[in-house]
């Protein structure tokens, strides 16, 4: 193992500096959220939409992280996709219990075709033999936007056929076939 | 669901965060009913955790650390907060509301003591309830657990312990239809403090359900691996 890459090594840091967080080592938390408030702010602010409260709900999760990171089990998950679940959870939360409507197109969600990934988390593109963007580009496009912008942007069905304009179980239909055709891709 | 509305997606609905209401509420008591349905939603969850990769990054305000470590620092936080942790990682946003609730109790107590008794939310004369939790799976063992609402305290005999890389969270499913966390099982059983705001729940005939979640408990807050133990609450 002389030739690591450096992907690997970021995501072996990243999991070092939160298994030492929840040893509770205060300069190991430093240093895991310079590596990571970016990645969690982009997160948080996507789905609650303001700067403000967003700020708020990035405090909530890194206390989160800290009293949860004891529990953290490398072999189990990457460090990011860990961190970022709690961050997309505690602001759909957040954004749920203000029952705000953001009125923003489904055009705005991040295009999956221009995006590369991340370095840290590009191991993940391996643990499935048909990464779940090459799917999602197989679906129909109101499928496809639909449900990355319940992903992107937190966002019920209810949500997701009033941004569209249509009825609900019309938006239901799309995602649910959507869904069906992406779960074939995926155990393919 | 009708034909029109499409195929059942429910697991991937769920991992989503597409439902809310009635349909939510059954798909979480799928969750704790249908072990293969548990284990789909967290495949889904690894599915979709790929497309994290993609989400713009966008640099936090300036001070959102110092004010993380001012919390940390503060002391009704390091009371409430550090010290239940390992023990509630399911109940990290409730434990300040608890402790927030506990202070004002004690603020407004019209006779300042020394040294405070513990709050107590629940009428005196509470009946303790007891439930006797069956095994749903050969791995786990049958477990006792009787709850003292007057002190909002639940003692629990031993559990078998998880897998290594899993925990056993325990879940109440009262009136609500919803499964809320009571945290996570110790193997040794003993006696925990039930958060303020579970306490309303843990009512004759609530079910309490222990499932297995990866370590730490269930990433969402709701349960999302097998049922391996459940049993009624009723009055002693």
């Amino acid at each position: 193992m002389t030739d690591v890459s450096p992907e690997i090594r970021a995501r072996a840091e990243l999991a070092e500096y939160l298994v030492r967080t929840g040893d509770e080592d205060r300069a190991a938390f430093r240093e895991l959220y310079l590596r990571t408030n970016a990645k969690l702010f982009g997160i948080v602010l996507r789905i609650c939409g303001e700067r403000e409260a967003a700020a708020d709900v990035l405090h909530d999760v890194y206390l989160t992280i800290w009293k949860r990171a004891g529990a953290y089990e490398p072999s189990r998950a990457s460090p990011i996709t860990w961190l970022a679940t709690i961050a997309r959870n505690r602001a759909i939360d957040w954004r749920r219990a203000q029952k705000i409507r953001v009125a923003t197109p489904l055009e705005d969600a991040p295009d999956v075709a221009d995006s590369a990934p991340l370095a840290s988390d590009a191991m993940l593109a391996e643990e499935s033999r048909h990464g779940i963007q090459v799917c999602l580009d197989e679906l129909e496009p109101n499928q496809r936007d639909s449900i990355r912008t319940a992903f992107f942007q937190g966002v019920t069905y209810a949500e997701l056929a009033e941004r569209v304009g249509v009825p609900l179980g019309t938006m239901k239909s799309w995602v649910r076939r959507g869904l069906a055709r992406l779960k074939e891709c995926l155990e393919r | 669901m009708s034909a029109e509305e499409g195929p059942d997606v429910a697991a991937a609905e769920l991992a989503l965060g597409l439902l809310e209401g009635e349909e939510r509420a059954v798909a979480l008591r799928r969750v704790l009913a249908e072990p293969g349905f548990a284990g789909e939603v967290e495949v889904w969850r690894g599915y979709l955790g790929q497309l994290f990769d993609l989400w713009p990054e966008a640099a936090a305000p300036a001070g959102v650390f110092e004010r993380v470590e001012r919390t940390l620092d503060a002391p009704a936080q390091i009371a409430s907060v550090r010290a239940p942790a390992r023990f509630w990682p399911a109940l990290a946003g409730l434990t300040s509301i608890a402790a927030a609730a506990a202070l004002v109790f004690i603020v407004v107590r019209p006779n300042p003591l020394p040294a405070p008794p513990p709050p107590v939310a629940a009428p005196a004369a509470a009946p303790m309830l007891v439930a006797s939790l069956a095994p749903m799976d050969k791995s786990a063992t049958a477990m006792a657990a009787v709850y003292d609402p007057a002190r909002g305290q639940l003692r629990l005999t031993e559990a078998s312990a998880p897998a290594a890389n899993r925990s056993a969270e325990l879940w109440v499913i009262g009136d609500d239809k919803t499964p809320h966390s009571l945290g996570m099982m110790k193997p040794e059983g003993g006696m925990r403090a039930v958060a303020m705001p579970m306490r309303a729940h843990l009512a004759p005939g609530a079910m309490l359900a222990v499932t297995i979640e990866p370590l730490g408990g269930s990433p969402s807050g709701k349960p999302t691996g097998p049922i391996v133990a459940m049993g009624k609450l009723s009055t002693v």
